[in-house]
């Protein structure tokens, strides 16, 4: 205890040495747990928004279907079993009905998937209210994406041009009833949604479904025959790679950060020893052995991480916190690959990156204490009272 | 008076050998932390380039408007004296031909009957000029499942999850079926000579390389594409300079009202990449600039403890009857010595680092479970401009504030003192 | 394309009423269709971004459901051959040596960049079995009084849901004809016209097909020459006669 006591007294009446050396400490901590907290609530939010927007609690598709075959549309849907039928009579589930589709804005053919919901559903997040309404005219959402990509604006009519299950073609005018702003692009990129019942009745797939949506928090998925139950884990396994991907990359950022920081201790410890000899010698004198006059001085070294965890918590927590609560934005990135990257997001620091890098600044600053104090144990403490080793 | 002083310095170890290698140390991190971040946050603008978009990519006017569709129809024609032109006027970037298109892949059974159909995205790209780095640019060695790359002409790649649906081996021969660049029909026979991965879903679902001169053969496309990359830097884009190229080609290229005329767009105007971009220098920005307050304040506490280091030398000189403003001025002398010295050192180090890093890329594709052309799992640094000046702020500032602030002590030592301290020692 | 010729290939004898019923109608033309075998030379100019295109190609034709085209120009497609046996469609292609069965997704694609899907192509003329008709109104077309025949599907999967067609009334050669979508939607129109006597009977050599939905100016079929009832061998509606 004396240790401590004695390496803090020290380390205070350095002054200003110490204090640049804490500060740098914590800025490495403070920003390494910022970063990772961007990253970590990047993968939180996206996933958040997938779940809320997109994949609900998970996903039961049609055997057939394959989201990235457009030919596995035409067979991939079949009328609900009866246990998903209940889901969704209970508002535990919405089925979505996919199909191929060529829509003509300004004359130019473009082929889309035009995808059917219930109007009423509260499953995801997508506005399917606005699309509620007279029934003489189909209401359709689409995406501020496709949007963008067809020049189609609220309230415009556009030429719809579809084939039922038996192949013959119609065409009508639907009406844009609702433009929606969602960080997931594959909900938006080249489609088009429509109520349901009028999709299911334009192609004569009464009661069809491609696929059901569960409700969150639903984690029991029953097995049921002829349809595929896709969990989270399944539907989020891209967005995981790229986390981890990130996550490298930020890792390599950690290291330059903490070594710079690292630096500042060890050139001070090296001058604390050269300067400091004659303590040194005095300490040995008083009676302490070497190696706890090396002990002191790593101690004292080591002390810089103590000052600097809570000089960052200190500095640090009210700047993380309000990053924490404003966000931060980010750009449209990616997109066109349909990853799922919110304009803004709000990082999430974990507990356990905090305590993590905290061990780890308080290790490897005590290695960097411990290395020039190691010459202390090989110094012959007459000579260090003198101040004459060197 | 600067030859005694950097003698001093090169005598005395203590005075110039730790402060260097602190500085030294300092501003190679710098150095290193500018190139790695510039380089890990370009990767998807970087992998977008090469994939899709290039920095600068000339098309038609009418192909601008729709070019989520890749209407081959509206191609380039011309493209040979176009790219000539291109390469003559600037030189300095590289110009790539690249014909992006759809179609359907045919796999027979052994009557020479339709086994197994599925649509497909198409890339012809220069696949057996090695001076065009196309293999390169799509990381294809690297992605590559199974075969082996296309060496011949009338050899192609296919995505691995499309092969495997549609059960193609290795040197099977299947057909392509599509249209031309003018809408009529085309059937062409190729060899699969290897699968690949991209991950990227999409992609991997349905996709075709092949070598450009194949896809134009198959397209009716000679001497036409639909898309001319332009790289104006090996692995980073550089969007002043795209947006120079840009304004230049397109006020060359702005009369008339040819629907086929081309134009050339940047990077930043094609998948929302513009956002990122601009993300991306704020973030390089914010970051260059904590390392720089980081090193500054590392080296300023250098500075510091060089002055504290050297506390007996500047009594004894002061003893001696030196003017402490002399003393001051030439400790701030050595200051800059050091400085600029270390700076120079750390910068050499840093981008000779950086330059192998960026050459070689870390490489971290064993932790993460798939590698792909996305994200390559190699990790790669990129010297840019800056980072060649960045590392002399911190370090040469930095160093002589320290020492600035360290060598007022001078000042306040009194001289019947310090006999008393030199005493002592 | 050819058996969609057939819709057009007919002749009329000259109704005793004045207004004859839509199946009286329909059923003349469908007798009138029948022409045992036809064998034409035709070509198709197809209007695309980079301006017209023409294609050359001769078809045999027998009865609604066998029809064999082998392509004559221009060069790119010289060779191709296409073989159409009831509801299936092969393509062969000399290049690659490979007879490829047309399905799924690619029978939605353009034939040669026209706006003809290979669906059309594929589509049934046998309009009495599969449509009911009646006179909804007379028109003039062309200078030509002609009798609008509604056509309404009798059964689920027709292509498209209701057929109108001009009818002249006095050659009877349909001079345009307009498909339409559950909803009433017009898709796509053909026009009929440059009626000339072939073998005793009124024929339109000149069709121009236009998709309604798209903004472009449609695609011409036009008859170079055509024989009626000369005798196919049979085995040109083999898949061995496409190699």
């Amino acid at each position: 205890m004396l240790a401590f006591k004695l390496a803090l007294k020290n380390l205070i009446g350095a002054g200003l040495r110490t204090w640049l050396n804490v500060f740098v400490l914590s800025l490495a901590l403070v920003m390494i747990v910022f970063q990772s907290g961007i990253i970590h609530g990047w993968d939180l939010q996206a996933k958040i928004d997938m779940t809320e927007w997109e994949v609900g609690g998970g996903e039961y598709w049609h055997n057939l279907y394959d989201p990235y075959d457009p030919l596995s549309l035409n067979d991939g849907h079949g009328s609900l079993p009866s246990e998903l039928k209940k889901l969704y009579n209970d508002g535990q589930a919405v089925p979505v009905l996919v199909t191929q589709a060529s829509v003509y804005p300004e004359g130019r053919m473009r082929n889309i998937l035009l995808k059917g919901i219930d109007p009423s559903q509260n499953i995801v997040k997508l506005p399917a209210s606005l699309m509620k309404g007279d029934s003489l005219v189909i209401n359709a959402l689409i995406g501020n994406r496709m949007a963008n990509a067809t020049r189609l604006n609220k309230n415009d009519m556009v030429t719809v041009r579809w084939r039922d299950a038996n192949g013959t073609f119609d065409a009508t005018e639907i009406r844009i009833a609702g433009i929606f702003h969602t960080n997931v692009a594959s909900i938006d990129n080249n489609q088009i949604w429509i109520p349901l019942d009028k999709l299911q009745k334009m192609t004569g797939l009464d009661g069809n479904a491609t696929y059901i949506i569960l409700k969150q928090g639903i984690t029991s998925a029953p097995t049921v025959p002829g349809w595929i139950y896709k969990g989270h884990d399944i539907l989020f396994s891209e967005l995981d790679t790229i986390i981890k991907s990130k996550s490298i990359g930020g890792l390599v950022l950690y290291i330059i950060l903490l070594s710079l920081a690292l630096l500042a201790v060890f050139d001070t410890q090296v001058l604390s020893i050269f300067r400091r000899e004659k303590e040194i010698g005095t300490y040995i004198a008083l009676g302490m052995t070497r190696w706890q006059v090396v002990r002191l001085f790593t101690i004292e070294g080591a002390m810089h991480s103590i000052l600097s965890v809570v000089a960052g918590a200190i500095w640090g927590m009210p700047l993380l916190y309000l990053v924490a609560k404003y966000g931060f934005a980010m750009p449209k990135a990616t997109e066109g690959y349909g990853l799922t990257i919110a304009e803004k997001i709000f990082p999430v620091y974990s507990l356990g990156t905090i305590i993590t890098m905290t061990i780890i600044i308080l290790v490897t600053t005590t290695i960097v204490s411990y290395i020039p104090s190691r010459k202390i144990a090989g110094m012959k403490p007459t000579e260090a009272l003198r101040g004459k080793v060197q | 008076m600067i030859k005694f002083l950097i003698k001093g310095l090169l005598r005395d170890k203590h005075r110039s050998r730790l402060p260097l290698i602190v500085v030294a140390i300092g501003v190679m991190l710098t150095v290193l932390m500018t190139t790695w971040i510039t380089g890990v946050l370009g990767d998807s603008i970087n992998l977008n380039a090469k994939l899709a978009t290039g920095h600068v990519k000339v098309i038609t006017r009418a192909y601008r408007e729709s070019m989520d569709q890749i209407p081959i129809d509206l191609s380039l024609t011309g493209t040979q004296a176009l790219i000539s032109e291109l390469k003559k006027d600037y030189p300095t970037a590289s110009w790539v031909e690249r014909i992006q298109f759809g179609g359907l892949l045919d796999v027979p059974d052994e009557n020479g009957e339709t086994k197994s159909q599925g649509p497909f995205a198409g890339f012809g790209i220069d696949l057996f000029d090695p001076d065009s780095g196309e293999a390169e640019r799509l990381n294809l060695s690297n992605i590559l499942v199974k075969g082996k790359l296309p060496s011949v002409a009338g050899e192609i790649l296919v995505s691995h999850s499309f092969a495997e649906k549609l059960g193609i081996n290795m040197n099977d021969k299947v057909t392509f079926i599509g249209s031309t660049m003018y809408g009529g029909m085309t059937i062409v026979n190729f060899t699969v000579a290897g699968t690949i991965r991209y991950g990227i879903a999409a992609l991997d679902r349905g996709s075709v390389i092949m070598d450009i001169s194949d896809a134009r053969k198959a397209l009716d496309m000679e001497d036409a594409c639909n898309e001319i990359l332009g790289f104006t830097a090996v692995d980073y884009y550089d969007d002043t300079k795209a947006t120079e190229l840009m304004t230049s080609f397109n006020n060359e290229n702005s009369s008339g009202n040819d629907q086929f005329a081309p134009v050339m767009i940047r990077l930043r105007d094609q998948n929302d990449l513009g956002g990122l971009i601009d993300m991306m220098s704020g973030v390089v920005g914010i970051v260059s600039f904590i390392f720089i307050l980081v090193l500054s304040v590392v080296l300023w506490n250098a500075g510091l403890v060089g002055g504290l280091r050297r506390y007996g030398e500047v009594g004894l000189r002061l003893a001696m009857g030196e003017e402490k403003g002399h003393i001051y001025g030439s400790m701030i002398a050595e200051s800059v010595a050091v400085g600029l010295t270390g700076s120079v050192i750390g910068v050499a180090i840093g981008l000779l680092l950086s330059y192998l890093m960026q050459q070689k890329g870390l490489d971290f594709s064993s932790a993460m479970q798939n590698a792909t052309m996305l994200l390559p799992g190699i990790f790669r640094t990129r010297i840019t401009p800056e980072a060649w000046y960045i590392g002399f702020i911190p370090g040469i500032i930095a160093t002589v504030l320290g020492t600035m602030l360290s060598g007022i002590g001078i000042y306040k030592r009194q001289t019947a003192r310090l006999f008393k301290e030199l005493q002592l020692q | 394309m050819k058996t969609y010729i057939y819709l057009i290939i007919f002749l009329l004898t000259t109704p005793l009423f004045s207004q004859p019923s839509g199946k009286e109608i329909l059923n003349l033309i469908d007798k009138n269709l029948t022409a045992r075998t036809r064998i034409m030379t035709a070509k198709m100019i197809i209007n695309g971004a980079r301006g017209s295109r023409t294609i050359e190609f001769k078809t045999w034709a027998e009865g609604e459901d066998r029809a064999f085209t082998e392509y004559t120009n221009p060069a790119r497609e010289k060779g191709t051959k296409m073989l159409k046996v009831e509801d299936k469609l092969w393509i062969f292609s000399p290049s690659t040596d490979r007879i490829i069965q047309i399905t799924g997704q690619m029978l939605r694609q353009s034939v040669m960049g026209s706006d003809l899907s290979y669906e059309d192509m594929m589509e049934d003329p046998d309009l009495t079995s599969h449509y009911s008709a009646s006179v909804v109104a007379s028109d003039t077309v062309q200078d030509r009084k002609c009798w609008v025949l509604q056509l309404n599907a009798l059964a689920e999967g027709e292509a498209y849901e209701v057929r109108k067609i001009w009818v002249d009334q006095e050659r009877y050669v349909p001079l345009r004809e307009e498909l339409y979508g559950k909803s009433g939607k017009l898709l796509k129109r053909t026009q009929l016209s440059e009626v000339t006597r072939i073998q005793g009977r009124w024929f339109p050599m000149k069709i121009v097909y236009k998709d309604m939905l798209k903004a472009g100016d449609g695609t011409q079929f036009i008859i170079v020459t055509i024989k009626l009832d000369e005798i196919i061998p049979e085995n040109t509606f083999s898949k061995a006669s496409l190699k």
